[in-house]
């Protein structure tokens, strides 16, 4: 049974495929069941939130080491519209989400000018930025006390409970899973993919690289912008901590843990080091530091491409196999074009 | 093991919910005199950073000490049987101390959240008692916003507050004399809070304030404003310090470094706590007069508790630890009182509650804004040849009786307090 499901899997069947969605989906639904709400919440938001920016380390191969600046910009702006206005909750997170892309514009024009550790210095100094005209502007953000009872206001419905929160929130993050997974598999993103492995041949090509590296940037904000503004309503609060470097420095960790280039493998990060944390606090043990760093060092040193990379080379030279196996039958068999674009090694740029 | 009986209880609690449809909150049944057969204390503070030796883990063991006083003195009779004390650490951070309060009160069901200093963390808690309906009791946080815009009916304000302390210290210190200040604050809700109530206090009593600057919270380099302190025009007679805890102690560390006493600039502390004197000793403060909710040494049964505190940590009470103890008793003497842990039952049972304890004497839990008065002390550091015994530092100066020391109600309603 198992085998033949890996089976499907590694032959990329579209059964397979569905199946794995439906699993995916599934997850999603009843995760509020088995682990506690509001935890099941922030793995969501940091899910998607590692997943903008495996957009653009994982797909275009810019290390943004300023993510933070995205994700605490849209949790303020957020608060800030909820507290004042009085709207709806979806709105006021759609409203973080474009003052997210707005604040990427001139942030990505600027740092796409430069590639490599360049570009995350720009990133990070950007984001440090933020941090202290959020830290000062203490009317607006409430400074160190950060901006506090954000309301979660949804017409008709009573939403103080975590448990309904979550399914309320929950669209929105998928939502926004599916522009991700939309990008990487649309001509655009195979671009991006073009752009990373070697950009001077997609300018020989005709593609105006660094508009694209800014659009992508962007969108990538965007995405980081709906999962802060999600995190921001889901704990009744917007702080300085949203925006300091930790937590851009915590996104890229997610990302790497689960495997960059891999869109999903975001999810798994997210889930492994939401739910490590939230069980070494609850445990009362005090050094959560160690345990992740000892992990991601145990990752990076054992399985390059992440928990999902790895598990998905795994498959694919299992494939390899079967392939190699079927070719000898029925010499006519094509691999499918989209997993040999996929499936590739990644290599981030310098 | 563990993640099992986590996940069958998330799955009773799923099913729970399942069958309770959309009601929200847990099964509370009226007949229940008992939220989930047992009172669950819960301590939340500082357990390793700057605030951990004035309050940290041995206020836990001074809500202990309350739970057994409790237990001695009603026994059978006693409405909470089962007892449990549970603790986290905040680390000074209000995002930490909000995560951490909504999960005491739903995964915990802790009945009450105690203590909880920084007053950035405290707001946070307050806005998560409101909503989840349960209390807190806020022992060690000062800021006077707890009892004003940020006040409703599940927070009660303890031990002090910045208004106590700046009528306290701040009005004193100006009448005896010293009337230009240069002011320096941690810059979060209780710095700007301090210095707003400093300031008028010194201003009311006919001083002035040359300067007031924030510093950044924690901090442990201090020069830039103890060198500003010496170049102000006029020349401050006082430097006012609204320091606490491990800041604090850095702080009054480089003030001797710098010799500004020297200078003829005196020092001025609007908050500090026995253990700040404990860890730099005497000798740096002595002289400093400041305002005290508390002090071990004050009279025969202060000492009788000290002692009894002292065995169970092998370290000497700050009025926190005691106002902890104090405000544990008094929240099981009211389930006690109500007969049952509900919080609207309890809330009932405190207001307007009058009683004289080890902590608060001559107390009174207020109605109109939720502030517990009791008379506090004058305090002065004595200098180390002063010293008798251990820990034996300060000097009652004189007794602030508690209808005077505490904010007026008619100031909290004006703040924005409406509660009632």
């Amino acid at each position: 049974m198992i085998r033949w499901l890996l089976t499907r899997i590694a032959t990329g069947s579209p059964w397979a495929r569905y199946g794995l969605l439906l699993a995916g989906l599934l997850l999603a639904g009843s995760l509020p069941w088995f682990v506690y709400p509001p935890v099941a919440m922030d793995i969501a938001c940091w899910a998607l939130f590692a997943m903008s920016l495996d957009l653009l380390l994982g797909y275009t191969g810019l290390l943004s080491f300023g993510h933070a600046a995205f994700w605490g910009g849209s949790a303020y702006v957020t608060g800030v519209v909820a507290i004042r206005s009085g709207l709806p909750f979806p709105v006021a997170v759609l409203a973080g989400t474009a003052a997210a892309m707005l604040l990427a514009v001139p942030i990505g024009y600027l740092a796409t000018r430069r590639t490599g550790i360049y570009f995350a210095m720009v990133t990070l100094a950007f984001a440090q930025m933020l941090y202290f005209v959020a830290n000062q502007w203490r009317d607006l953000t409430g400074g160190e006390n950060g901006l506090q009872g954000v309301p979660r206001f949804l017409p008709g419905v009573d939403l103080s409970d975590p448990f309904y929160f979550y399914y309320a929130g929950l669209p929105m993050v998928l939502a926004g899973i599916w522009v991700a997974w939309r990008i990487v598999h649309s001509p655009f993103g195979h671009v991006l993919v073009a752009v990373r492995d070697n950009p001077a041949r997609a300018r020989a090509l005709g593609y105006p690289v660094v508009r694209y590296k800014v659009t992508v940037f962007v969108l990538s904000a965007g995405l980081a912008g709906l999962a802060g503004g999600v995190f921001a309503i889901s704990h009744g609060f917007a702080s300085l901590e949203d925006v300091y470097w930790t937590t851009s420095g915590q996104v890229v960790m997610i990302s790497i843990l689960g495997g960059i280039g891999t869109l999903w493998g975001s999810v798994l990060g997210a889930i492994l080091v939401v739910r490590l944390q939230d069980a070494l606090a609850m445990s009362g043990f005090d050094g959560i530091g160690i345990v992740t760093g000892s992990i991601f060092v145990a990752v990076i040193l054992l399985f390059r491409h992440g928990l999902w990379g790895t598990t998905r080379d795994l498959l694919a030279s299992a494939r390899t196999r079967l392939d190699a196996g079927r070719l000898a039958g029925s010499p006519h068999t094509e691999r499918p074009h989209e997993l040999a674009a996929d499936g590739q090694v990644v290599q981030p740029q310098r | 093991m563990l993640i099992r009986a986590k996940a069958t209880t998330a799955l009773l609690a799923a099913c729970g919910l399942a069958v309770g449809g959309c009601g929200g909150g847990g099964p509370q049944s009226s007949s229940e005199r008992i939220t989930n057969g047992k009172v669950v204390l819960a301590v939340l503070n500082d357990q390793s950073g700057v605030y951990a030796d004035l309050s940290g883990k041995n206020s836990v063991e001074a809500v202990k000490l309350a739970v057994a006083d409790y237990q001695k003195k009603y026994g059978d009779a006693a409405v909470a049987k089962t007892i449990e004390v549970v603790s986290a650490d905040h680390q000074n951070k209000p995002d930490i101390a909000n995560n951490k309060a909504q999960e005491l009160y739903d995964r915990q069901r802790a009945d009450v959240i105690l203590d909880v200093p920084t007053s950035s963390a405290a707001l946070a808690v307050a806005t998560q008692a409101a909503a989840k309906k349960r209390l807190f009791i806020a022992v060690s946080p000062a800021t006077t916003a707890l009892t004003g815009k940020a006040c409703n009916k599940y927070t009660f304000h303890y031990a002090y507050d910045t208004w106590m302390l700046a009528n306290g210290t701040g009005r004193t210190v100006t009448q005896q004399g010293a009337r230009e200040w240069y002011i320096v604050y941690p810059d979060y809700a209780f710095g700007q809070d301090m210095e707003k109530s400093f300031t008028q206090a010194i201003q009311s009593a006919g001083g002035h304030v040359i300067a007031a600057d924030p510093t950044p919270f924690p901090n442990d380099n201090f020069s830039t404003f103890l060198i500003k302190a010496t170049t102000l025009k006029p020349k401050p007679q006082v430097l006012g310090t609204m320091q606490a805890g491990g800041d604090l102690v850095n702080l009054v560390k480089q003030y001797n470094q710098f010799r500004l006493r020297e200078q003829g600039i005196t020092l001025s502390t609007g908050l500090m706590f026995i253990t700040d004197i404990h860890s730099l000793g005497p000798d740096a403060f002595a002289g400093t007069q400041f305002t005290d909710a508390w002090y071990w040494n004050f009279d025969e049964r202060n000492r009788q508790w000290a002692d009894r505190f002292t065995a169970a940590t092998g370290t000497r009470p700050s009025f926190a630890h005691a106002a902890n103890y104090s405000a544990a008793l008094q929240y099981l003497e009211a389930v006690q009182r109500a007969g049952t842990d509900d919080a609207d039952a309890v809330v009932t049972a405190m207001e307007g509650y009058t009683f004289d304890d080890v902590f608060a004497r001559h107390a009174a839990i207020r109605a109109a804004d939720h502030r517990v008065t009791h008379d506090v002390y004058l305090a002065e550091v004595k200098p180390k040849a002063d010293v008798t015994r251990d820990w034996d530092y300060e000097k009652i100066v004189q007794t602030i009786p508690a209808d005077r020391a505490f904010r007026p109600v008619a100031e909290s309603a004006a703040a924005g307090c409406t509660l009632g």
